[in-house]
């Protein structure tokens, strides 16, 4: 199998060896193909091993969703699946349960989330893409250190401001509060595509006799369509999968579903069958989404406008 | 069509925190109806600010535009009815050829449009690309696209940015003569900014030299070749480069180069002093002894095909003279040579002013 892909690795000459004399050893190019073979195979190998220590935790959280609750604590692999803990979980024959509800909440707030972010952001990033105004680099950094200050440092005041000014357990609460999440996504990604579309675009839809306005909608909007589709995406895993915001700033109105799945712990028996079970279908449109992404973060939007 | 006329334009970018760039310093130009100029000059001399400014894409800071009878100055891009092709072609990836070429047509509401697209594109040669995406063309069919996006809806002046820049030397032969047909024929007042001096020379029917956001000199290819105004439109018009040859102006009528080189140059009225001596490389012959104006020793002489490039060191002088000669003289460095200088295509300037004086 080796001396096939050496072969097809290197088409300089190699393969014709049968007509001279076979070497005695290898010859240097054949060692060092031979070698780029092996490196590729241990490259793969332990992609492979990566790929398999990762899935760990979802084929644990999977199966323990499966589990009863005899076998919860005592199995690991070797169990007889039940589809209880679903319906445990979202009521079913038991005239529903509160967890749809949560799921909703989620929807609605991440959701909110995005679609405001993406209302204030689009235009914000063609602005600091565009122009460079008094201040400009030091608010977009400061967008950017929302990103990396610990939302613990800023939840217990959060949560008392909160509180006095009515927005605790509000879903306007909450999507306001995600905006520290899903905003900076937004304008930082979506800046730089703006930033890719040569300006001569939209000077040339000037020129042909658009208004400003209609220049950027005919013109630049549709080329960085696919950067908002990616962004609002990126963003709303983000905002779906945040934990810390809910957790303190709701109770049981506009709790989410990444919450909401503890509650399960609560009690006098703790169920961790049906926490999985809540979590598994809680990572589901994120997983989704997250499939459909990949798609659309493939860069190089202005082909073809730009000299290259 | 109409003409435009441009008077005492500037333009000075103000960027806080960093220095003022006076990017056009007093820009002053007519050009008639119909005719096409060229705008000539270094990187970064302000020739793609001047046009954006005509097309209204940049603010003037001071300055008037006129294009027929009216000033332009303060109306939006909108309103000045300027066709641009710019040098990145601008053209919109999601839409076919002839998309591309009527987006204009669109804003405006003209009917007509499949017509006049059609018609277009037949001059400039696009017809068979029209369905195809600008992804896929070469630079070439790119700028003609630009190009034809930018003439069909008839704008009053048309300003192309480096529209040659990017072709290879095949394209921008054919290009520039069918840009050069296609002006002619359609009869745009045309300004076309052009890094290549021999291309703006072939092109134009007049060229405007800029340095430094400054105009040096407006004039005829001929009146800029022939007829510098100063040491910069001698140094950056020609190829190979005029030589310049530092000097002093006698009472006697000659240059003096060094102790054992002068030149006689004859009476030069207010003209005794520091000097620069310019000739073409054309200009410079070899000659016999008797009819010398200066000989000197064989540095390099390089043979190209049609010509031979003559490097001479002159005794004493700092800067050799290069001679324009026939090709394969094979003659070997070290060896004296004695040079003729063409009278009537000598130039002095004023080493202080840069300006000539004969
Ligand atoms: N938006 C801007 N802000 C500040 N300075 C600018 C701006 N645009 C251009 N300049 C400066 O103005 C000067 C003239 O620029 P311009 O683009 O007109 O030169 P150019 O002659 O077109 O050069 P090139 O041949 O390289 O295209 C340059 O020094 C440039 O750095
Ligand atoms: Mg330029």
């Amino acid at each position: 199998m080796s001396t096939t892909v050496t072969e097809t690795a290197d088409p300089s000459g190699s393969t014709a060896a049968g007509s001279d004399a076979a070497p005695a050893r290898p010859r240097p190019e054949l060692r060092s193909s031979r070698r780029k073979a092996l490196a590729g195979s241990l490259a793969n190998v332990s992609l492979a091993a990566y790929f398999a220590f990762s899935l760990i935790p979802i084929v644990f959280i999977l199966a323990l969703s499966l589990k009863s609750n005899a076998d919860q604590t005592t199995t690991y692999l070797a169990f007889s699946p039940t589809f209880e803990n679903y319906r445990t979980v979202l009521g079913i024959g038991d005239g529903g349960s509160s967890y749809v509800r949560f799921f909703l909440a989620s929807l609605v707030t991440s959701v909110g989330a995005v679609l405001v972010s993406l209302a204030i952001g689009i235009p914000a990033a063609y602005a600091a893409a565009r122009y460079r105004f008094r201040g400009s680099e030091d608010l977009l950094f400061t967008l950017l250190s929302f990103r990396f200050a610990p939302e613990l440092a800023v939840i217990i005041p959060l949560s008392v401001i909160y509180q006095q000014l009515g927005l605790y357990d509000t879903f306007v609460g909450m999507i306001w509060v995600l905006q520290l999440v899903t905003m900076p996504l937004v304008v930082w990604i979506l800046r730089s595509f703006f930033q890719d579309l040569p300006a001569e675009l939209e000077e040339a839809a000037l020129l042909d006799g658009y208004t400003r306005r209609q220049a950027f909608f005919k013109t630049v909007l549709p080329l960085v369509r696919p950067g908002i589709a990616a962004v609002s995406l990126l963003a709303f895993i983000f905002a779906w999968n945040n934990f810390i915001f809910p957790f303190t700033l709701t109770s049981s109105n506009a709790q989410t579903v990444t919450v909401s799945s503890l509650a399960f712990l609560g009690g006098n028996q703790v169920q961790f069958n049906l926490v999985a079970a809540g979590v598994v279908m809680a990572a589901l449109p994120p997983l989704v989404l997250a499939l459909f992404i990949q798609r659309y973060l493939v860069r190089g939007l202005s082909f073809g406008a730009v000299k290259s | 069509m109409s003409d435009l006329a441009i008077r005492d334009l500037r333009k000075t970018y103000r960027t806080k925190g960093r220095p003022e760039v006076h990017a056009v310093r007093g820009f002053d130009l007519e050009v008639d109806s119909g005719e096409l100029v060229g705008l000539l000059g270094p990187s970064g001399c302000g020739k793609s600010t001047t046009l954006r400014m005509i097309a209204g894409l940049e603010d003037a800071t001071s300055g008037d535009i006129r294009v027929g009878s009216s000033s332009v100055v303060g109306l939006p891009p909108q309103r000045r009815n300027i066709g641009v092709a710019f040098e990145n072609y601008a053209l919109y990836p999601p839409l076919s050829v002839s998309e591309n070429i009527a987006f204009g047509l669109r804003a405006r509401g003209k009917g007509d449009r499949k017509k006049r697209v059609a018609d277009v594109a037949h001059r400039i040669g696009l017809t068979d690309i029209l369905d195809a995406t600008p992804v896929g063309l070469s630079s070439g069919q790119k700028q003609r696209v630009a190009l034809a996006r930018a003439i069909v809806r008839r704008p009053d002046v048309l300003l192309l940015d480096e529209p040659l820049s990017h072709l290879d030397a095949g394209q921008r032969d054919t290009t520039r003569r069918e840009l050069r047909h296609l002006q002619q024929e359609l009869g745009y007042t045309t300004i076309l900014v052009i890094h290549d001096q021999e291309e703006a020379l072939s092109l134009a029917d007049r060229v405007v030299v800029m340095n430094d956001g400054v105009v040096q000199q407006v004039g005829t290819p001929d009146e800029i070749y022939d007829d510098p105004m100063n040491l910069f439109v001698a140094r950056f018009v020609g190829e190979p480069p005029m030589n310049l040859l530092d000097g002093a102006h006698q009472a006697d009528g000659t240059v003096r180069l060094s102790t054992e080189t002068r030149v006689a140059v004859g009476d030069v009225p207010d003209a005794v002093g520091p000097v620069v001596l310019g000739v073409r490389p054309e200009d410079v012959v070899l000659a016999g002894e008797a009819d010398a104006d200066v000989s000197g020793v064989v540095v390099v002489y390089e043979n190209l095909l049609e010509h031979g490039l003559l490097t001479v060191e002159l005794p004493g002088a700092e800067e050799r003279i290069v001679a324009q000669t026939a090709p394969g003289l094979g003659l070997e460095p070290g060896r004296e040579v004695s040079l003729a200088l063409r009278r009537d295509r000598t130039y002095l300037f004023s080493a202080e002013t840069g300006r000539r004086v004969r």
